[in-house]
């Protein structure tokens, strides 16, 4: 095992991750502007991701300086939060040269995040810790406190080990930080959901458990790429039980609101925290299978116990 | 339980291939991808039109091949199913080596 692995959140040094507290637009151009400029005038890259009606002022505040940014919609990129870190924020580092310090402001959380997302939106913050660890970058996370419940302020203070309070322009340490307790705060069970779709499902019959799943996606609504994305979620996480998840597991699939819900539960240990959050190198033969899954998903949610793991993917249909 | 078939094609460097791509035919896949990266022509042609699924593995050894085919040589992948053409664009963006073509 890796250091990454075993202690995931030792020191951060140089990575710099701030919380940025703002109640209204004018705190949040304040917080957020000087960040871009400073980057800018150092010549450092610059992203900013952010859902649309923030990355619209940002935008609208940096005039012609918005052309040497970054900008991405984080309600589509960042929809499902376990992307954030491989498909955003990873991918934006290292694009970039090395040495020169990368300044990402990302905003994962928003009012109207569903209770059905948040705890990924949690376990993602803390897990931003692990996987920017000793790298030259600065990722500023704002945080709507006017509009947001207390408990999701309160995880904000978990999950970073600074935060920026409303007027100010300094970065305060916090006692409170603590990712691990996070993440395995939000670890929360996924209790089997009555009338799905069920399959069990071993080596040879990989093939059946994805058409069956197909086959029940359609018939609830999936069309087009999301169906074929259904699939690929499937084939990958089936293939993950049979060769690391004890040879066999259970596929379910359901409709829930304005989704297919796709679930596989299996007897194996996913040890790695960062599973499926990582970009691959591209010599790297394998290991990619969840990766895939958090890229095409509206939401991934994971349940890791002793006695098994339970990935849950969402497709909106 | 489905396999993979393979087929010489008829007048082009290449094979036609007919099934899926997935853990139980891995092996056969690769196998493919093995004899077709010591070829010599410019052009490989894979036809896939008779397959109807390949997992991210399955994309994977295709761009490992054509990672290691000499300067000058392509796999062109004819008629390739939705999932591939999915996989390669979201985790091997411009992979050089594979031409896809959807005619």
């Amino acid at each position: 095992m890796t250091a990454a692995v075993t202690e995931p959140f030792g020191p951060l040094d140089p990575f710099a991750h701030p919380a940025l507290f703002y109640r209204d637009e004018q705190e949040y151009l304040d917080g957020t502007l000087p960040f871009v400029h400073d980057g800018l005038d150092a010549g450092e890259p610059v992203a900013v991701a952010v859902p649309g009606k923030n990355l619209a002022l940002i935008r609208d505040a940096l005039g012609d300086a918005a052309g040497a940014v970054r900008l991405l919609d984080m309600r589509e990129a960042g929809r499902n939060p376990g992307r954030i870190i491989p498909g955003v924020l990873r991918a934006f580092a290292d694009a970039q040269p090395a040495g020169r310090r990368v300044r990402i402001i990302g905003e994962p959380v928003w009012a109207g995040r569903s209770d059905t997302e948040y705890p990924a939106c949690a376990q993602h913050e803390a897990l931003i810790n692990a996987a920017f660890r000793g790298r030259t970058a600065t990722i500023m996370c704002p945080y709507d406190v006017a509009r947001l419940p207390e408990h999701m302020v309160a995880d904000a203070y978990a999950t970073h080990p600074a935060v920026i309070h409303p007027g100010s322009r300094t970065a305060r340490d916090n006692d409170a930080y603590a990712p691990e307790d996070v993440v395995s705060r939000y670890n929360e069970p996924l209790a089997p959901v009555q009338d799905a779709l069920t399959f069990s499902f071993v080596s040879d019959s990989l093939s059946h458990a994805r058409h069956v799943a197909v086959g029940e996606g359609a018939r609830l609504g999936l069309a087009g790429v999301k169906l074929d994305d259904l699939a690929l979620a499937t084939a990958e996480l089936t293939t993950n039980s049979v060769v690391h998840g004890g040879g066999s597991g259970v596929l379910r699939v359901w409709a829930e609101d304005g989704y297919v819900v796709c679930e596989v539960r299996d007897e194996g240990q996913l040890a790695d925290i960062l599973a499926g959050r990582r970009p691959v190198p591209r010599e790297q033969r394998g290991g990619r299978g969840v990766l895939l899954v958090n890229l095409i998903a509206d939401l991934v949610r994971v349940h890791r116990s002793d006695t098994g793991t339970t990935v849950r993917c969402w497709f909106a249909r | 339980m489905p396999g993979l078939a393979v087929f010489p094609l008829a007048g082009q460097r290449g094979v036609r291939a007919a099934g899926e791509v997935g853990l139980t035919t891995r092996a056969i896949w690769e196998g493919v991808l093995e004899q077709a990266v010591r070829e010599d022509d410019d052009v490989y042609y894979l036809e896939l039109s008779g397959v109807t699924f390949v997992d991210v593995a399955g994309a994977g050894a295709l761009a490992a091949a054509a990672g290691q085919l000499r300067d000058g040589r392509r796999f062109v992948v004819r008629r390739p199913p939705p999932a591939l053409r999915r996989t390669l664009d979201l985790l091997w963006p411009g992979q050089t080596g594979i031409e896809v073509s959807t005619s």
